[in-house]
């Protein structure tokens, strides 16, 4: 329902997005038939497209050629999709988005190799771009992205790491991509420096919103509306923002320290989640959030009026209100 | 050239690709990027060849190992459930070190190359992936996925460098190489992929021993005969001959066994 809710927001880009749909059809198809089923099953599972969008309304902002913008959206979400089918053999995930994963579906090996040849058709389909400013935002941004889930899994288990330490993985893990597709729209769309430089900040500000907002969720949102037990980043030993403000209270830092990194039974899960969710932690988190999307909101004050103007505002005041 | 200074070389490519791909973590956990020598040889090969090697052809080299070394750790990656921490960072340092070779060709506007190398990717992971599938693969499939596996990047590298010629020599050398470990592999008891598909595609199991060294006997005369007809340095040939492929053929250990 919300990603209906969502897609409505950008519901004047479907011819544009169609086209892109269409278009990573093309691209994930392969010579290798078991290839070819693993990348349609992982194409199919759907998502946002958000990364697409952005760089479409970016976009917007310059000489909008749609058949330009395509150049860039699709191995950027090609580039998405990548990093799914590795990152669910690095969670040992069996579901995403309420279909069976491509490790679970064939083996973790299938797994590697359909996101190393996702991944190739991604620079295989931009290379047809030669200004080397845009590869000099996608290669950083990848390794950037790669260096915050690195980060990630040496961070686990860790109750006392800092909440700087949080942004800057979450900054690397999720922002850093929405910021470059918006940069990238921009910057392919020719748009003068400034204007780029403001869609960057608004997609970094928006990315941290959003993904605060995915750690709140995970603590108040149910195991059905999230697909997988509420808690899951903490069982994992992730250890989000609305923990790091949590822990302030002394009795909910023993009782967490006491939880982190064991196997817990499903009344030990429960009962960390309630910790939490009745902490003034997810406020606390909350707050931040909102911080990051009034920023995000004030870069668009700044950048020309218009149709992507105010589909990026919706789509920013809706991150701050999605329930899941 | 002698042997010392072709070591040498090959040594010094690889402390520059390890410092490239350094990061402290993955250093920790994982066994860090597999760097083959007999492919830094061959990467390095038109050079030792006296041919014209300009700087951009050698960090174009370094990056190729790069993608091999991205491959590589990916072919790492086993199906223990739950997946280990160091087995999450060999997921994360293919991935890493694809974005580095990514970045150095960027850095230097080699943006054709790095499209050639995603097409070769492209081609060298669909071979891989055909190794899983459950049809049963003739001995042609198997030798094709093997030749493009093990050749297919370098061979971008040396048609992108007007160097085509030297894929008739690097072919037969690493196919060797790869065939050998997979010798290696039978008689140490280790299933691997390539000899599960040679199990079932020939009539009895018991025959994939006979096969591959039969067929390290024709990759070696395919190398000697494709060094034959290239004007070499008898060191640069000696080299390849007995440090790359130490061969014996499988008359003479046949006479040496009876």
């Amino acid at each position: 329902m919300e990603k209906v809710k969502l897609k409505l927001l950008y519901s004047e880009l479907r011819p544009e997005l169609d086209k892109i749909e269409k278009e990573l059809e093309v691209a994930v198809g392969s010579n290798s038939l078991l290839l070819n089923e693993a990348s349609l099953h992982l194409l199919q599972a759907g998502g946002k497209r958000i990364r697409p969008v952005f760089v479409l309304l970016a976009g917007k902002f310059g000489d909008y050629n749609v058949d330009v913008m395509k150049q860039v959206a699709v191995p950027l979400e090609l580039i998405h999709m990548a990093s799914l089918v590795h990152d669910d053999v690095i969670d040992d995930s069996e579901m995403r988005r309420g279909q069976t994963t491509v490790k679970a579906q064939w083996n973790n090996s299938v797994a590697m190799y359909t996101g190393d040849f996702i991944l190739a058709r991604a620079l295989e389909y931009i290379t047809v771009i030669e200004d080397p400013k845009i590869h000099d935002i996608l290669s950083k941004t990848m390794i950037e992205v790669c260096r915050g889930e690195i980060i990630q899994i040496e961070d686990k288990y860790k109750l006392d790491q800092t909440v700087r330490d949080y942004l800057r993985r979450i900054k690397r893990k999720t922002a850093l991509l929405i910021s470059s597709s918006c940069e990238l729209g921009a910057t392919v769309s020719g748009t003068d420096a400034e204007t780029a430089a403001r869609l960057r900040r608004f997609g970094y500000f928006i990315g941290m919103s959003f993904q605060i907002t995915d750690d709140i969720l995970d603590f108040t949102s149910s195991d059905e509306e999230l697909g997988k037990p509420a808690g899951s980043d903490f069982i994992q030993g992730n250890i989000t923002l609305p923990v790091l403000f949590a822990r302030k209270d002394p009795l909910i830092y023993k009782k967490l320290k006491e939880a982190v990194g064991k196997d817990m039974t499903d009344s030990e899960r429960l009962e960390i989640v309630e910790l939490i969710r009745t902490s003034p932690a997810l406020m606390e988190a909350k707050s931040l959030s909102d911080q990051y999307l009034n920023k995000a909101l004030k870069e668009l004050v700044l950048l020309p009026k218009g149709n992507a103007n105010k589909t990026m505002r919706n789509i920013a005041l809706f991150i701050g209100k999605r329930k899941f | 050239m002698n042997d010392l200074q072709i070591h040498s070389k090959i040594t010094s490519m690889e402390i520059d690709v390890l410092q490239a791909l350094h990061q402290r973590t993955l250093e920790k956990y994982t066994a860090g990027p597999s760097i083959d020598r007999a492919r830094l040889f061959f990467l390095l090969l038109p050079f030792f060849d006296g041919k014209q090697w300009s700087d951009d052809m050698e960090d174009s080299a370094k990056t190729v190992a790069i993608v091999y070394a991205a491959l590589h750790a990916h072919d790492q990656v086993e199906e223990d459930s739950p997946i280990s921490k160091s087995q999450q960072l060999t997921v994360l340092a293919g991935d890493f070190y694809s974005g580095i070779y990514y970045q150095m060709l960027s850095n230097t506007n080699n943006i054709k190359l790095i499209q050639l190398l995603a097409s070769g990717i492209i081609g060298v992971s669909e071979k891989k992936a055909s190794l899983y599938e459950t049809t049963i693969m003739p001995v042609a499939g198997i030798e094709s996925a093997a030749e493009v596996i093990e050749t297919e990047l370098l061979k971008v590298f040396y048609d992108y460098y007007g160097c085509s010629q030297y894929s008739a020599i690097a072919k037969p050398a690493l196919e060797y190489v790869y065939f050998s470990n997979q010798l290696d592999s039978f008689r140490n008891g280790v299933e691997t992929n390539i000899l599960r598909k040679l199990n079932l595609a020939l009539p009895l199991p018991l025959y994939s021993e006979r096969w591959l060294l039969d067929k390290l006997d024709s990759l070696h005369n395919e190398l000697t005969k494709a060094l034959d007809v290239h004007p070499m340095d008898f060191n640069l040939k000696n080299f390849m001959l007995h440090q790359i492929t130490p061969h014996q053929h499988l008359a003479e250990q046949l006479t040496r066994e009876g």
